[in-house]
């Protein structure tokens, strides 16, 4: 018995046989068969559109060329939108919070007190600590520290969850499942802060460095996963 | 989704923070589609993608919110990738034979080898029947949409589907055929006939 073409066979998948096609599967079980095998070739690719990979592109390539491009705004006022709205206050409320959290970390990491001892002098306590800290000619040089110090603190945990082994050892399935779980906590309060605050450039970048840890660790756990059972979503 | 309109909109003005969310959130899939397009090149394949996000980037303005920003980035992915697969001449309407002797795929990591499987098996496609089984198959574009992004017509890309399949499903005996090994009870011998 000849058997029906592959191209035909093929072409099952989306097209019904004709008559005397019919015909010929009843009658034919190796190409009733090789039938089945096309319909689930078509379902094994169906599935390859959920899986997710490591991305080709890297920031660090990226961002030289959007730059030059004029894509990201680099302070000489090139941007892609012809209006760019800056609400200066707050900006500056921004800069004064990240320069009083940089002042209360540097404290906390020198064992120091939060707060002046009741002995000192208020005023030379804080003449001291201002001293030490940024000063800003601008809100513009004020805004790209901003932006700088962002960018640096994503990228460093960015390479620090992917290349601290140390820290990594104890990251069990488990425990991945668990920060994901809690940075999408994180992530629904800091949407719902947005919300009510769109154009807060202190939750914003939090929303944004949440979105970014949360699909990194989307990534690590997906590691773990076998390749039929890709997780897109948590 | 609300709040990837505001970091869209942030991503108009500049802002770096709210462009690398976008590419952190949508450079998995985005690549994705961009290597299952261009095949077993990967120097290519990434050149390819940087500058699919430098044009989603660029168009960002023209982006209206009428479809999910995956959806509008995934149309620019595909399009740029395919341009500049005629660029490189990868699209020529020449099938590439395939070496059968070759096709086997060893299944020496597990975890990844069905995806690997389909991916590999794709990449010795000839590059417009690649191209045609990825988009219909793969990303479920219809064969009217396939033409036009193409320009073949729909009974062309109807035709390359059938023949990359065909060859597909060679490439793949090992995985398929296992598959129904498994699903109808072992110990009954599966042979492919030979057409």
């Amino acid at each position: 018995m000849s058997h029906l073409p592959t191209e035909r066979l093929a072409a099952f998948v989306n097209e019904p046989p004709s008559a005397t096609e019919m015909a010929h599967l009843a009658a034919c079980a190796e190409c009733a068969r090789e039938r089945v095998m096309y319909r689930q070739l078509a379902e094994l690719s169906a599935g390859e559109s959920a899986r997710i990979g490591m991305p080709l592109t890297s920031w660090e390539k990226l961002r030289p060329a959007l730059i030059a491009d004029g894509v990201i705004d680099d302070g000489r006022g090139m941007s892609l939108g012809s209006r760019h709205v800056r609400r200066p206050w707050l900006q500056a409320a921004a800069a004064v919070l990240l320069i009083a959290g940089g002042i209360m970390a540097g404290r906390r990491s020198a064992g120091a007190s939060l707060f002046p001892p009741n002995e000192t002098p208020v005023a030379a306590n804080n003449a001291t600590t201002i001293d030490s800290a940024p000063k800003f000619a601008s809100l513009a040089a004020a805004r790209d520290a901003q932006a700088q110090s962002q960018l640096v603190y994503q990228s460093a945990t960015a390479f620090l969850a992917e290349r601290d082994t140390a820290s990594r050892a104890s990251d069990s399935p488990a425990s991945v499942r668990t920060r994901l779980a809690a940075l999408d906590r994180t992530r629904q309060v800091l949407g719902a802060a947005l919300n009510d605050a769109p154009y807060d450039p202190v939750i914003n970048g939090q929303y944004l460095t949440t979105l970014g840890q949360r699909e990194a660790t989307l990534r690590q756990l997906n590691t773990f996963a076998p390749a039929s059972m890709r997780i897109t979503s948590y | 989704m609300e709040q990837e309109s505001l970091i869209i909109r942030r991503a108009i003005s500049g802002d770096e923070v709210a462009l690398r969310a976008l590419w952190t959130r949508h450079a998995p899939h985005i690549d994705l589609v961009v290597r299952r397009l261009v095949g077993g090149d990967p120097d290519l394949a990434a050149d390819i993608a940087q500058e699919v996000w430098i044009q989603i980037f660029r168009a960002l303005p023209s982006y209206r919110g009428d479809s999910q920003f995956s959806t509008w980035a995934h149309r620019i992915a595909v399009n740029r990738t395919l341009n500049a697969l005629r660029k490189t001449r990868r699209l020529a309407n020449i099938e590439t034979d395939v070496n059968e002797d070759t096709a086997s795929v060893e299944p020496d990591h597990e975890r990844t080898f069905v995806a690997e499987s389909i991916e590999n098996a794709a990449a010795r496609l000839s590059p417009g029947a690649r191209a045609v089984f990825m988009l219909h198959d793969v990303e479920g574009y219809t064969h009217e949409e396939i033409a036009d992004e193409l320009g073949i017509t729909s009974g062309g890309s109807k035709s390359q589907l059938f023949k990359a399949r065909a060859k597909l499903r060679k490439l793949l005996a090992h995985l398929i055929d296992a598959n129904d090994v498994r699903s109808s009870n072992e110990g009954t011998e599966h042979v492919a006939p030979a057409y």
